[in-house]
């Protein structure tokens, strides 16, 4: 009964990303970008009947802050659907969000060559 | 004397004895002839008889050789199609499944891009159901499925037989139960649970719902689908029957046009893999109750996956490396940077420390060499500063 494509395997992913958001649209990536930091609110309990990806974004936060991006790449799934599971369990309160530092701005030069100078005398 | 000669009565009766005495010599010459056509003409029967009954020996004889060779050559036709879609269907399912492994490639890097994803996750959805159809045919042709590494839970089990037909939204998967199901069987019942979803979602009204229920049973674990639909007439249910209990051999050509596939697909792959099939019952909400029942042999070794509650399961994978814990408020921010950076305070209520696991943070009172404490530390940072390029490079160069 051994056929070749019998033993040929599969590899693409078994539950399709548009599955698991169930069809709904997506949030915009403005709502929670990929640098925004969430975790698991204190003394919240996972909801009832919670799929796996839900449940491994509990475990996942639950040890402190992890950004969108660092959600999707462990739950191996795309920024947007990680994104939307997120959306949903921070508007049912069980997450706080924190909004990624902001951008270092341009330092003057003159600043610069002082901390080098200071630098290099520090150093020798 | 003269009188008597000259008595015209005499003369008359004389006529007429001639005349019957010839009539009768040709009456008997006429029934001769006829008697002898008579008898040639029963030995002709008789020979005709013969005959006919030869020729009607041969034509059955005829007659069974030809429904022999019709049946020869409709058995000869009917593999050699098989042969030609099983291998045309082959090379449609590689193509497939390679365009759901480039699109999975895809929904990943551009997976920051709202419409650009959704946009990706209807050709993926399209894609999906595509392959489901090639994968039918080409088991009906005696091809195979491809096989998945590892066991899956039948909630995925599920969903992934949910992501592979049209009206996937309309369908709900609900389970308590907590058992895998093993490799080998992985794809083939995702393959039949989408059939059924798909006659369970075409043969109900739009926007009924179709419910997956998900049990375990004394001998394994079954998968119930339930439709809201109109229920199936007796025929319907006939062919269903036969097509679910076959012993593995459909004939293409009679499935119709357009063909239903989907009743001997599942016959098939039963047979095939071993797992039972069964429709006709009715299901609570009026429609059909579809059911396969899916034995001990083709569940996963080793028990439920670890996966239930959060709260009592152990996680056996090394936890992700992870920013520690913060105290909500703002006291962890002391102050800004002149460059506009949040400062914060160090150790103890340090807010962003990159720490390998949360438990080692508290690991115990017992202080750690001060040389472990930095190599640790450079170490963390060495990966977070690493884990950060990552990401920049997977996620796209929109977003640095």
């Amino acid at each position: 009964m051994t056929a070749p494509g019998e033993e040929a395997s599969v590899t693409s992913d078994f539950v399709r990303s548009y599955v698991i958001t169930g069809g709904r649209s997506l949030p915009a990536a403005d709502d929670l970008a990929l640098h925004t930091l969430v975790t698991l609110a204190p003394g919240r309990t996972a909801p009832l009947g919670a799929g796996p990806e839900v449940r491994a974004i509990w475990e996942l936060c639950a040890g402190g802050y992890l950004s969108v991006a660092e959600v999707a790449g462990h739950l191996e799934l795309p920024v947007g659907v990680a994104r939307l599971l997120l959306t949903d369990l921070f508007e049912q309160g069980h997450l706080l969000r924190r909004a990624e530092p902001p951008r270092a701005q341009n330092v003057d030069r003159a600043i610069l060559e002082k901390v080098l100078h200071g630098l290099h005398s520090f150093i020798g | 004397m003269t009188s008597l000669i000259r008595d015209p009565l005499l003369w008359i009766l004389l006529v007429v004895l001639v005349a019957a005495v010839s009539a009768v010599m040709r009456a008997r010459r006429t029934n001769m002839a006829l008697r002898r056509t008579k008898a040639d003409l029963e030995a002709g029967l008789t020979r005709a008889h013969g005959e006919l009954g030869q020729a009607q020996v041969r034509v059955t004889a005829l007659n069974t050789q030809h429904q022999h060779d019709l049946a020869d050559v409709r058995a000869d036709a009917e593999s050699a199609t098989k042969a030609v879609l099983k291998s045309a269907m082959g090379t449609l399912q590689s193509l497939s499944e390679e365009q759901q492994v480039l699109l999975d490639t895809l929904l990943k890097k551009y997976g920051d891009d709202t419409e650009v994803l959704a946009d990706l996750m209807s050709v993926d959805h399209t894609g999906s159901q595509f392959g489901r159809r090639a994968k039918g045919i080409s088991v009906l042709c005696g091809g195979w499925l491809g096989r998945r590494q590892g066991a899956a839970t039948v909630f995925d089990v599920a969903r992934s037989a949910q992501g592979r037909i049209k009206d996937f939204d309309r369908v709900g998967v609900h389970t308590q139960v907590n058992v895998s199901i093993a490799g080998r069987a992985v794809e083939p019942i995702a393959v039949v649970l989408a059939e059924l979803l798909d006659n369970a979602t075409n043969y109900s009204a739009p926007g009924t719902p179709v419910e997956v229920n998900i049990q375990t049973v004394p001998t394994g674990v079954c998968f119930i689908v339930d439709d809201a639909g109109l229920g199936m007439d007796q025929e319907t249910k006939d062919r269903a029957h036969l097509l679910l209990s076959g012993d593995g051999t459909v004939d293409i050509t009679s499935l119709g046009d357009p063909p239903h596939f989907g009743f001997a697909v599942c016959g098939m792959l039963a047979s095939r893999y071993g797992f039972a099939v069964s429709v006709g019952s009715v299901s609570p909400y009026g429609g059909v109750r579809a059911v396969i029942r899916v034995p001990e042999s083709l569940l996963a070794a080793g028990g439920p996956a670890p996966v239930a509650d959060a709260q009592d399961t152990t996680d056996p994978e090394p936890a992700p490396q992870r920013l520690a814990p913060v105290p909500v408020g703002p006291s962890h921010v002391v102050g800004t940077t002149p460059g506009g950076l949040p400062k914060r305070r160090r150790r103890q209520g340090s807010p962003i420390a990159v720490v390998p696991a949360p438990e080692a943070a508290d690991g115990g009172p017992e202080a750690e060499p001060d040389g472990e404490v930095t190599a640790s530390r450079l170490g963390a940072f060495a990966r977070g500063t690493q884990l950060g390029r990552i990401t920049n490079t997977t996620e796209g160069p929109d977003h640095q």
